[in-house]
């Protein structure tokens, strides 16, 4: 059975970004996966990694996010849903990657055997990522649509090599119609829905 | 008088990060230059963008509230440089909260008709100084956000006379020789941009 794991990270529950989470955990509950979710604001998670958690960064300690480490090590999708501020993940879901993405779970560190840094997250094999741009889809690509690129690749690349992906973002949200939103949440179900299968 | 602006973000006075930080401030303080320290961690910057600054984003009368000595701050600045390390290919996220928080309608950009337009152009030079876990050709292959994020999008919304990204990757199986010819490097390009 899929284990999911949602991320969801948005201050307000009146949100679109709110429908889009609503419509992914519909789409999991039509295939039945267990799911939990993660709503970063709610649970006021704190995202800037203290100095104790630095220092003991590479001792394989996770006390600090423990919650979190067991949700990650328990999943095998994890679906982001959250807003794009200034082309990248609002702080809150950026710190949640800093904190609990740690080495001996995530990743391993290189040692005397291996030079370069070994992906940790080879059980997650579902990648779905669902955001808003104010930005439009050019403007995005131009700027090197950089917070596809840290969750789609700099995540991925822990991830397991013959992993499914999904990616839908509704951009120039600010100037977004009833219409747009609605075609949008059908894109979201559709990604979801090919994602699952 | 040259006016810097010190963005720096780490969590421990001992790392390596910290050592570029303070590389960075004597060489600006012995050029003369008037230095704004503004050491993230230590300020206890808070990076959480709430619900109720979320409401007032695009109201430039009370957006800048919350963040008003940062504002103030950040737009006396002539030279801004960042001091940061690379973590998972993105800022850390107390870095990342400045921009979300600060970086608001009104002072670093104005929306008008839909367009975007560019508000912070008293920065006239920026330096980025970072460090990376990942190699450079793994960072390539991500994308290098971090670079895009500073030579692309800041780029834009400062339009800088003067950019300069300076990044040391492969911190984990960097040598004492890579460090200090690092530490030089940020200090010789502090010096004459």
């Amino acid at each position: 059975m899929t284990r999911a794991l949602v991320i969801y990270c948005h201050p307000r529950n009146d949100s679109f970004t709110a429908a889009i989470r609503d419509t992914v955990l519909s789409e999991l509950s039509k295939v039945k996966a267990e799911v939990r979710i993660t709503d970063l604001y709610a649970e006021n998670f704190s995202p800037a990694m203290s100095e104790d958690e630095h220092i003991h960064y590479e001792s394989g300690r996770n006390d600090h996010v423990e919650t979190h480490a067991t949700n990650i090590a328990w999943a095998d999708t994890l679906i982001f849903v959250y807003p794009t501020w200034w082309y990248g993940p609002p702080a809150m879901l950026k710190g949640w990657l800093d904190r609990t993405l740690l080495p001996g779970l995530a990743f391993h560190l290189p040692d005397e055997q291996h030079k370069r840094i070994r992906p940790g997250l080879r059980h997650i094999n579902r990648l779905g990522v669902f955001t808003t741009c104010g930005a439009s889809r050019a403007l995005t690509f131009l700027v090197g649509a950089p917070g596809k690129r840290i969750l789609m690749r700099g995540l991925g690349f822990l991830c397991a090599p013959r992993r499914r992906t999904a990616f839908a973002a509704h951009y120039l949200m600010d100037s977004s119609t009833q219409e747009s939103r609605k075609r949008h949440l059908a894109k979201v179900a559709r990604k979801m829905e090919r994602l699952l299968s | 008088m040259t006016q810097a602006f010190v963005l720096f973000a780490h969590p421990c006075e001992e790392s390596f990060g910290a050592a570029l930080h303070n590389a960075v401030l004597e060489t600006t303080t012995n050029r003369g230059w008037a230095v704004d320290d503004c050491d993230l961690y230590a300020e206890g910057f808070n990076p959480v963008l709430s619900a109720e600054e979320r409401r007032t984003y695009h109201d430039t009368d009370k957006n800048t509230l919350p963040v008003a000595s940062y504002v103030e701050r950040l737009c006396r600045a002539d030279t801004l440089i960042m001091v940061h390390p690379v973590w998972n290919f993105g800022y850390p996220a107390i870095l990342k909260g400045f921009l979300d928080r600060v970086f608001l309608p009104g002072v670093s950009f104005h929306l008008k008709e839909g367009q975007v337009i560019p508000a912070l152009d008293n920065i006239r030079r920026f330096v980025v100084i970072t460090t990376y876990g990942a190699t450079r050709f793994k960072a390539f292959l991500a994308g290098d956000p971090p670079r895009r994020i500073a030579t692309r999008m800041l780029r834009a919304t400062f339009r800088p006379q003067k950019l300069k990204y300076l990044a040391l990757y492969d911190m984990n199986n960097a040598t004492q020789v890579q460090r200090e010819n690092f530490l030089k490097e940020t200090s010789r390009v502090l010096e004459v941009i």
